[in-house]
């Protein structure tokens, strides 16, 4: 008996110990269930949104890497790892690693950018018009992502609802002009919904008429040159009429305007200057790589591992000399063209002792757009620009064709440069080969030639037949990357 | 008269001693070892018959009482043969008890009790403490290497505090632990491989449980195998107090190959730079900063310089002969109601590195007292604290230049070289410390006769300290912060309550013995990071954080609930026809929502055929035994909250400072790749092994000759995997539960006693052979295991369904092209269809060599394992030695074109094919050319001792000196100057060096 009562009591204690539950709670980290309640939540969000941005593996080098190396702005050191030579060499193939990492982070950016337009709408405990303009800036940077990819890819899958579980990770490839019409769609919203307050880093009113300018003229002249893919565009005529009509808006918005100083476009100190319409935002005092920028490091040429000062007193540490200038590039510039003088210094100085980088050694003249002389071991402040006044004046030209507008338009950016006026009376086709060809000077290293060349059909006639390059494969899409041939069963 | 008169005085002196014991006479004398002549302390001495004894002391004497008329004594010790002495008088008696070498009904630890050694039906390998080598080995795990069959150990770093890969029965997980469990006393510890909270002198036995049957009791932590630590106990008898101590001398095994004449150093460097169209350095020039001699300047022959003033051997620098210590107090003893065993040990290992050495120091105590007849309590604390300081540093710095300038600073070549070993020896802090503690309360109640009820708690807190500053001056990290400083704590601390019921009855010929409890652990871990970057000056080190410039903080923690059922029940019928049933259910909080409660069956089968006449019919047979099982385990392998959907955090600039965001998608490191992860999969569980198991145990003679084999099966799936999921999801990976891995082996163990009179020779080993085969991966075919290599730009190792886990995948090549045309005809271009480039073949014969001419260049999983062992005794001397064998792995070696290999380069007229051209800017491809292959036979270990003659030193009763030298010589054919033992997948580069180790130990009883 007294044995049946201790063998109870045993058992009874054990059952006491199972009551304690299985059920995992969250500890340290935040989930859907707790999330998308408060307007802080709402603007947490956004935030994330705009994060993934300036990854190193996206505007802080990625992006740029698979942009500016298939052109001749840019080569490479000559020990740099084999899948960005397939980049200089134009022979990307499906399984490279940057291209892949590129497509990752896009699409990254798209669902967070989904998260923000799929949950904070919901979010009633705020006022409306912040509401509005949060959601409207995510409508904005899933433009942007979108606007990458169909740029990079052609048809693309399409994802508009933010991904929450297994069920929802493949998604059918949208067509280009399905693509184009969901960026043309969030970019109207973006306008309607935002308002023209200038916040750092972000994008506003003014960023999305931008946008959607630059949207319109990539259709347009896709279409007009005969570009693969943009066979389904109507209206090249009322594309470049609303890109400029955008582009206009912007100009008339007196807050943005073209920097005298070019130099100054490119000052850390001077983030908030008039030309910077959106720019990715870094900062020195980050604490991980994609808070602060590495970029210039690429750019800046090794010199004795030391500190050495430009001409004009600009001291920088020795960077990691990957990306090269090309001679391509270099050699086609006006000689007086600031762009060229100012902007890509081929003069060092060590210890007093000066020496002239030449354009064929391992260490060449280098582009300062992107340095940081307040750099902090290896941290720099450098943005990388997606979308300049200068830019926009050059679409506005663009769309305007060879008319005064347009010439007022690419005089104005010609004139900063030190240049003198486009010829005038220049035909609608030669204004317009002209006009890429100063966004090339104006642009370059930002990121922007390869889809202007794309889109203007010039690939063959620029890199190939000019510069002597050979491409291998679709000169005008990149492959999508072999991950996602092979996971995405909808494809 | 008188006679009768003495009679009366001893009748009256014995008095109270005869109403006491009743007994009529005293029987003494000392019990010894029959061979060594050494006096056995704690030998039970009983009157047979009766419930009456005593036990010996430490010094061997006994004293006993005896009735009138005469009894027979019965003396009995672990592990010798129990003796009967008949006695009719009082008197001096000594004894002599034989070893018993038959020890088949040792007692043998298995999960949540005992089992008699003769009654095992599982594959279990046992391991006596004493069994274990004498060198410094800071993880007990180290020293399990060779010693089990079945066990692979992997020590592939000699720096002090460094742990060992342990497998069982090879790899059965990807992604998930393939370590064993480990056991301490009973406490579930965790993943084997780096115990260093246990002093090896304190532990009884190590038991090694490797089947399904065996492994079922631990369920989802049994599917890598259990390793069972026991520690020493007290026992009955007078207080023994042992000092154990092991002083260690080591060295480098061998020559280091790097550079050690400048001339053959610059000579090779200037061919390097001018087969890379780079200028040569070494012309008697300023470059960057750095005076770089001509060849002629250091050969002492240009007339217009002095000879080249310094040649720096950096080995000499920064290696030594580091000494090593260990001491150990014990003291065991204990009456019938109070047992104790306690002990300290301080524990101080040098490395063979400057400034680098691990310290512990460790207590333990083990207590047990009855409360009443029927009812123990007791108490088992192990306490330790543990010191690293210091760590690896490089000796295959250029030997051109000096170590210091002229002014005592380091000596930089070129401004960013932060590399100079002694300055980061000197000034880098770099210290790790821990404290640890598992104590277990128990209560152990004997309800009846044959049923008892155990309960008991144990808590095992775990913290450590790791402390790290970079000076401005010295390493790169601190020249790029102006001084980095960490500090990393983390705690941990578990709690485990186990209930659980023993019956123990024999019914006529059946015998029961079952075991059924409820367990229940809690996980809880803690973690802190501070680092702070940018400092005024280097005085205060990492003593100040909050001085920084930029001060980080990081801090994280998790918690997790196991709650299990365990069963297990041993039937024997006839003591011939053995069954076990075992089985255990694991509810995780780990596990997803939909797969909460995992259950772990086996069962095993044992016919111990000695027992049936047709075999008692061959008398040279001792024991002929059967043995099946059958069973499933697992391995947990998540990590708390895998399941759960979760968001991210990051940070962007905007409104002139960081702002904190939140969304979809975490970041996680995948070894070399930022990843993204956070889809929720609520399926998620464990992985599940199927294993059969088939044995023989044979002893021959006595058990003189005994010989224990083994097969089996290992079928492991739902292994859990990151997948990659489609990348537009805006995810990378996540984990799941798909694909199979099989692995089958064959273990075999051998023991002789050659000679057994006053010369004891005895002679063992053992041989373990396993094949790994990647069934199935869910829908892929090949994924890479591990981060890109940087001097590859490609992962080495990969997974490829069919193959054994880990191979190596790459090109493969045929010598080094000769000529142009011979390199163009090969499908190569550029720099390298040159000749002296090695020579790269294009497998698919598309005339291009491409990713696709990749194929598997070899195979890191070992053909077979072996090990011998012998022992020699004669009189007071013995002579021990271990040799550890490993055959048929191939090694991937890094280090393939080292310096005494580069002056054998290829030339216009050196045409060799074994090595290229050099070049320093050559970019080398993963290829069979650095595949070597990894067999070696090491002499593991060889001791010569001698046990001194009691009390030769008054009031010594044990006196044990002895010799041990530990990795004396190493067969290979690897690469000369290096250590063929490497990681378990293959790859061999910059590890810190295994020093051979002479030891002196004195072992004293008193």
């Amino acid at each position: 008996m007294q044995f049946l009562k201790t063998l109870g009591l045993a058992v009874a204690l054990t059952g006491l110990a199972t009551a304690c539950s299985l059920k995992e709670e969250p500890y340290g980290f935040i989930s859907q269930t707790n999330f998308y309640k408060t307007e802080s939540d709402a603007n947490a969000a956004l935030v994330y949104a705009y994060a993934i941005l300036p990854e190193i593996e996206y505007y802080s080098r990625g992006f740029i890497t698979i942009t500016e190396l298939p052109t001749e702005d840019i080569t490479l050191k000559p020990d740099a790892g084999a899948s960005n030579f397939e980049f200089d060499r134009l022979a990307v193939r499906a399984d490279n690693v940057d291209l892949t990492t590129t497509w990752r982070y896009a699409y990254i950016g798209i669902n967070r950018a989904n998260a923000v337009i799929g949950n904070v709408p919901s979010i009633t405990a705020m006022a409306q018009a912040n509401r509005d303009q949060l959601v409207g800036e995510a409508y904005f940077l899933r433009a942007l992502h979108y606007f990458n990819v169909v740029r990079l890819f052609g048809a693309a899958p399409l994802h508009t609802t933010p991904v929450t579980s297994l069920s929802q990770t493949n998604a059918a490839k949208g067509t280009m002009q399905e693509i184009y019409a969901l960026i043309t769609d969030d970019l109207k919203k973006a306008i309607a919904m935002t308002d023209v307050t200038r916040r750092d880093g972000r994008a506003n009113k003014v960023a999305a008429w931008g946008l959607l300018a630059k949207v319109d003229a990539t259709l347009a002249s896709g279409k007009n040159t005969g570009v693969p893919g943009y066979e389904f565009v109507t209206d090249a005529a009322a594309l470049y009429a609303e890109a400029k009509t955008m582009a206009t808006n912007v100009t008339t918005n007196t807050s943005y305007g073209l920097d005298s100083d070019l130099k100054a476009v490119f000052d850390v100190t001077k983030k908030s200057g008039p030309e910077h319409i959106f720019d990715v935002a870094t900062d020195r005092s980050g604490l991980t790589e994609g808070n602060f920028s590495k970029l210039p490091l690429m750019f800046i040429p090794y010199i004795d591992g030391a500190v050495f000062t430009l001409n004009d007193g600009t001291a920088l540490k020795s960077g990691y000399n990957h990306f090269i200038t090309e001679p391509a590039l270099y050699n086609s510039f006006d000689p007086a063209d600031k762009r060229k003088t100012d902007l890509i210094p081929n003069q060092v100085t060590v210890n007093n002792k000066t020496t002239t980088l030449g354009i064929n050694d391992y260490s060449r003249p280098f582009t300062r757009k992107f340095i940081d002389p307040g750099q902090v071991g290896e941290q720099t402040s450098a943005n990388t620009p997606v979308l300049r006044y200068a830019d926009v004046l050059l679409l506005l030209a663009e769309a305007s064709g060879p008319t005064t507008e347009g010439y007022a338009a690419i005089n104005r950016v010609r004139a900063r440069a030190g240049l003198g006026a486009l010829t005038p009376g220049l035909s609608a086709a030669a204004f317009f080969d002209a006009v890429i060809q100063e966004r090339a000077w104006e642009l370059c290293f930002e990121g922007n030639r390869l889809f202007d060349l794309r889109r203007s059909h010039k690939m063959e006639s620029v890199l190939v037949q000019k510069y002597g390059k050979t491409i291998t494969g679709d000169a005008y899409y990149f492959p999508i990357p072999s991950r996602e041939v092979d996971l995405n069963s909808l494809l | 008269m008188r006679q009768r008169y003495f009679i009366f005085l001893l009748c009256l002196l014995l008095a109270p001693a005869l109403a006491w014991a009743q007994a009529a006479a005293t029987v003494r004398g000392v019990v010894k070892d029959a061979v060594t002549g050494e006096p056995l302390p704690s030998v039970t001495v009983l009157v047979k018959g009766t419930t009456q004894g005593t036990a010996s002391n430490a010094d061997g004497s006994y004293s006993v009482g005896i009735p009138a008329g005469g009894a027979t004594l019965v003396f009995s010790y672990v592990g010798y043969l129990a003796q009967e002495l008949p006695v009719t008088e009082g008197g001096t008696k000594d004894i002599n008890l034989k070893a018993d070498t038959k020890q088949l009904d040792d007692v043998v630890v298995v999960g949540y009790g005992t089992v008699a050694k003769s009654d095992l039906t599982g594959s279990v390998g046992v391991l006596k403490g004493s069994e274990l080598n004498k060198t410094p080995a800071s993880s007990v795990d180290q020293l399990l290497q060779g010693k089990v069959a079945g066990v692979q150990v992997i020590v592939p770093s000699g720096e002090p505090g460094a742990g060992a890969t342990v497998r069982i029965r090879g790899s059965s997980s990807l992604n998930g632990s393939n370590s064993p469990l480990l056991v301490v006393d009973g406490f579930p510890w965790g993943d084997a491989g780096n115990l260093k909270q246990i002093n090896p002198d304190d532990i009884a036995s190590i038991e090694v449980l490797k089947d399904a049957s065996s492994a079922a009791i631990y369920g989802s932590r049994g599917a890598n195998g259990v390793i069972l630590v026991t520690t020493k106990r007290g026992k009955v008898g007078k207080t023994s107090l042992t000092l154990s101590t092991l002083n260690t001398l080591s060295t480098l095994p061998s020559k280091l190959d790097v550079w050690g004449n400048p001339i053959d150093e610059a000579t090779i460097s200037n061919e390097a730079r001018s087969n890379a169209g780079l200028a040569p350095l070494y012309i008697g020039q300023d470059y960057l900063g750095t005076y770089y001699p001509s060849l002629a300047e250091l050969r002492g022959t240009d007339p217009n310089k002095p000879q080249w003033p310094y040649s720096t051997y950096w080995p000499d620098l920064v290696y030594r002969n580091p000494f090593s210590q260990s001491y150990t107090l014990t003291a065991n003893g204990g009456t019938e109601r109070t047992k104790f065993s306690v002990s300290g040990n301080y524990y101080r290992e040098e490395g063979l590195a400057i400034k680098n050495a691990y310290d512990r120091y460790n207590g333990r105590l083990n207590l047990e007292q009855k409360l009443f007849d029927n009812v123990t309590a007791g108490v088992n604390l192990i306490l330790t604290h543990t010191q690293r300081t210091g760590g690896g540093l490089g000796a295959g710095r250029s030997s051109i230049f000096p170590v210091y300038n002229t002014d005592g600073s380091y000596f930089r070549i070129g401004p960013l070289d932060y590399g100079n070993p002694i300055g980061i020896a000197e000034n880098v802090t770099n210290k790790s410390r821990g404290f640890d503690v598992l104590g277990t309360l128990f209560v152990s109640w004997d309800l009846t006769k044959w049923l008892n009820f155990r309960t008991q708690i144990s808590d095992r807190y775990g913290n450590s300290v790791d402390d790290n500053y970079q000076p401005r001056n010295i390493t790169y990290t601190g020249y790029q912060f102006n001084g980095f400083g960490t500090i990393n704590n983390f705690n941990n601390n578990e709690i485990l309550n186990e209930n659980y019921f023993t019956l123990n009855k024999q019914v006529g010929i059946h015998g029961f013995n079952a075991v059924a409890g409820f367990t229940t652990q809690s996980f809880n871990v803690r973690t802190s990071a501070l680092e702070g970057r940018g400092f005024i000056s280097d005085v205060l080190g990492n003593e100040n954080l909050n001085s920084a410039t930029t001060q980080v903080i990081n801090n994280g923690g998790n918690k997790s609930l196991l709650n299990s059922f365990l069963g297990r029940l041993n039937y024997s019928l006839r003591d011939r026809y053995l069954f076990t049933f075992t089985g255990r259910a694991d509810g995780s909080s780990k596990f997803g929502a939909n797969n909460k409660w995992a259950f772990f069956p086996s069962a095993a089968l044992a016919w111990k055929m000695q027992e049936e006449e047709f075999i008692k019919a061959i008398p040279s047979i001792s024991e002929a035994k059967l043995r099946v099982s059958y069973g499933l385990t697992g391995n947990q392998g998540i990590s708390p909250y895998q399941t759960l959907d979760r968001l991210g955090l990051a940070r962007y600039y905007t409104g002139g400072a960081f702002q904190t965001g939140y969304g979809p998608g975490v970041f996680a490191y995948d070894g070399y790749n930022k990843i993204w992860e956070g889809v929720p999969n609520p399926d998620l569980k464990w992985e599940t092994t199927s294993q059969i198991d088939a044995g023989l145990d044979l002893g021959f003679a006595n058990q003189r000759f005994t010989v224990s084999l083994d097969y089996y099966y290992k079928r492991t799936r739902d292994l859990l995997r990151q997948s990659y999921i489609t990348p537009s999801s805006g995810y990378d990976r996540v984990w799941v539960n798909d694909g199979v891995i099989e692995n089958q082996g064959v273990e075999l163990g051998l023991n002789a006693e050659i000679l057994n009179g006053p010369v004891q020779w005895s002679v063992g080993g053992n041989f373990t052979l396993n094949r790994n085969k990647l069934v199935s991966l869910g829908a892929d075919n090949f994924v890479w295991n591990g981060a890109t290599i940087e001097m590859l730009r490609s992962p080495l190792n990969a997974y490829i369904v069919g193959q054994p886990v880990n191979v190596f995948y790459g090109y493969r090549t045929n010598g080094v092209i000769q000529n142009t045309n011979e390199g163009s005809a090969s499908g190569l271009t550029g720099d390298m269809a040159k000749p002296g480039e090695l020579r790269y073949v294009d497998l698919n014969g598309d005339g291009k060599i491409t990713e696709a001419d990749r194929t598997i260049i070899g195979n890191p999983n070992p053909k077979f394992l072996y090990s011998f062992n012998t022992s020699l005794r004669f009189k007071g001397f013995d002579l021990g030695a271990q040799l550890y064998g490993v055959y048929g792995n191939d090694v991937f070696d890094f280090n393939k074109f080292s310096p005494s290999r580069q002056l054998q380069r290829w030339t216009p007229d050196n045409p060799t094919n074994a090595f290229p051209s050099v070049n320093s800017n050559r970019a080398y491809y993963g290829s069979d050319w650095f595949v070597t292959s990894g067999s070696f036979l090491r002499v593991q270990n060889v001791t010569i001792g001698y046990n001194f003659k009691s009390n030769i030193i008054k009031g010594v009763q044990t006196l044990r000196v002895y010799f041990s030298g530990n990795n004396l010589y190493t067969f290979t054919g690897f690469h000369t100057g290096y250590d063929p033992e490497v990681q378990a997948n293959g790859q061999a580069g910059g590890a810190y060096p295994r020093p051979r180790a002479l030891s002196l130990g004195v072992n004293i009883g008193i």
